[in-house]
């Protein structure tokens, strides 16, 4: 018997004994957890790094509370923002290269099908599943933005064209700080959506099937 | 088991609820677990950041400079970790020694006198702000070859007139763009900003560019204390 068909015959057996499989591959999962741990991460060291000199209106500006801070001080929130970009970066490189190998790239993210159902389909479940293939789509060039603004502020005598696509110094730090409201507006509307497409089955499907 | 858990609905608000409670706890002792994790965090990556950071430095390469248009005066913000100290100009040496055959001591007019690199370069603060500055001085390199170090040196350490003190990596302090500044935006250097000499390079963040600097030391080894704001957790190598 080849492996097809002994995956086909494992499957008929959790239809039959009702066991759900989960909707998610194991790599999309981990993919998953580490982005939410390390973002989290990130954002808290990050504002941490903002109180240091408010991106609007500098010193006398105003600072983001304690509660959402992480690190305690300026070189504290460096050391966590810096740790979790391995982690952060490393997770992108490496679902990238997951997406490219497995050609899960043409089917799991936003296509042709999801704006057509938008434009001329007339189920409204079709629709709100292309709303929600396009926000979490779209999440991706905005992390990859976050990366390369970052990559301009903390190296800038290296990269000093990643500034100057952004005009100046300013505008660069306004971008890389863009990533907060960005990330928490996603962090929101995605978690709407999944209910409202599948329910908790595929939030469950996503976070803790075969997890725990 | 797992699988039991996950069998129903009820039972995964369950594991829901579970984590939260989890989550609250870590909260609680968030305190002291953080500051542990956090210098772990900061230990386990820094010198892998560091690592990188030497292989991005391109230590002959100038970094490209900016047209004196883009100065930007008021950006500079003066920071001081305590205070401004007076120094007195006629008795001012600067002392250039520790692993070196020719220990030097010299006068402002004498470095004044010696080759001058100005430029006009962003200035970055650790803080997150920037600012765009014409700094002119005599380049690092130039001293330090004129002290003609042993073979093996490594380090310099600079020490300023308030006590202030930072050390670098050799292939940082012979780049070309690192200066001992006396001049700021076409003016002579304010004591505020470092006079009579002031570290500035395109290369380091500013709390690597000592202001008030009376001593540079060439070593092989870095002692334990490596800089005021080092010695308080921040990043030594702190390249840009």
């Amino acid at each position: 018997m080849n492996s097809t068909g002994s995956t086909q015959v494992a499957k008929l057996q959790d239809i039959k004994e009702k066991k759900p499989r989960s909707l998610q591959s194991f790599p999309a999962k981990v993919f998953h957890w580490l982005n939410i741990i390390s973002l989290t991460v990130m954002l808290m060291s990050g504002l941490q790094i903002y109180n240091a000199n408010p991106v609007f209106g500098g010193r006398e500006g105003w600072h983001i509370p304690q509660f959402f801070l992480l690190g305690g001080w300026l070189a504290g929130g460096r050391h966590w923002h810096f740790a979790a970009m391995w982690v952060f970066l490393l997770n992108l490189v490496w679902y990238g290269i997951y997406v490219l190998v497995t050609q899960r790239w043409q089917h799991r993210f936003v296509g042709g099908n999801d704006l057509k159902a938008l434009q001329i389909g007339k189920n409204p479940k079709r629709k709100i599943y292309a709303w929600h293939r396009i926000v979490y789509t779209s999440v991706i060039p905005i992390l990859l933005l976050a990366l390369f603004t970052g990559l301009g502020m903390y190296k800038p005598a290296q990269f000093p064209w990643i500034v100057e696509c952004f005009g100046d110094w300013f505008a660069l730090r306004v971008v890389h700080f863009a990533s907060v409201p960005l990330v928490i507006g996603f962090a929101i509307a995605h978690s709407l959506l999944s209910l409202k497409v599948g329910g908790e089955r595929l939030v469950n499907s996503m976070l803790w099937d075969e997890m725990l | 088991m797992a699988e039991e858990l996950n069998s129903q609905n009820p039972i995964n608000r369950r594991n829901l609820l579970r984590l939260s409670g989890y989550s609250l706890g870590g909260m609680l002792v968030s305190g002291s677990v953080l500051t542990l994790a956090e210098s772990l965090a900061g230990k386990a990556t820094e010198p892998l950041n560091q690592k990188v950071e030497e292989l991005l430095l391109k230590p002959q390469t100038p970094v490209p400079e900016f047209p004196v248009s883009a100065i930007e005066p008021n950006a500079l913000i003066i920071n001081t970790y305590d205070f401004t100290p007076n120094i007195n100009l006629n008795e001012f040496r600067l002392v250039v020694d520790g692993e070196v055959n020719n220990p030097l001591s010299l006068d402002l007019p004498t470095i004044q006198k010696m080759s001058k690199k100005s430029m006009v370069i962003r200035h970055v603060c650790v803080e997150g702000w920037a600012a765009i500055v014409q700094w002119g001085g005599v380049p690092l390199r130039e001293l330090i070859q004129l002290a003609q170090p042993k073979p093996g040196v490594e380090y310099a350490y600079f020490i300023s007139a308030d006590r202030y003190y930072e050390s670098w990596d050799l292939a940082s302090c012979l780049h070309p763009q690192t200066v001992l500044a006396y001049e700021k935006n076409g003016a002579p250097l304010p004591l505020d900003n470092g006079a009579p000499l002031r570290l500035a390079s395109p290369i380091k963040l500013g709390y690597k560019l000592s202001k008030w600097v009376v001593q540079v030391t060439l070593v092989s080894k870095l002692l334990p204390r490596r800089g005021f704001w080092e010695d308080q957790s921040y990043e030594w190598f702190a390249g840009l």
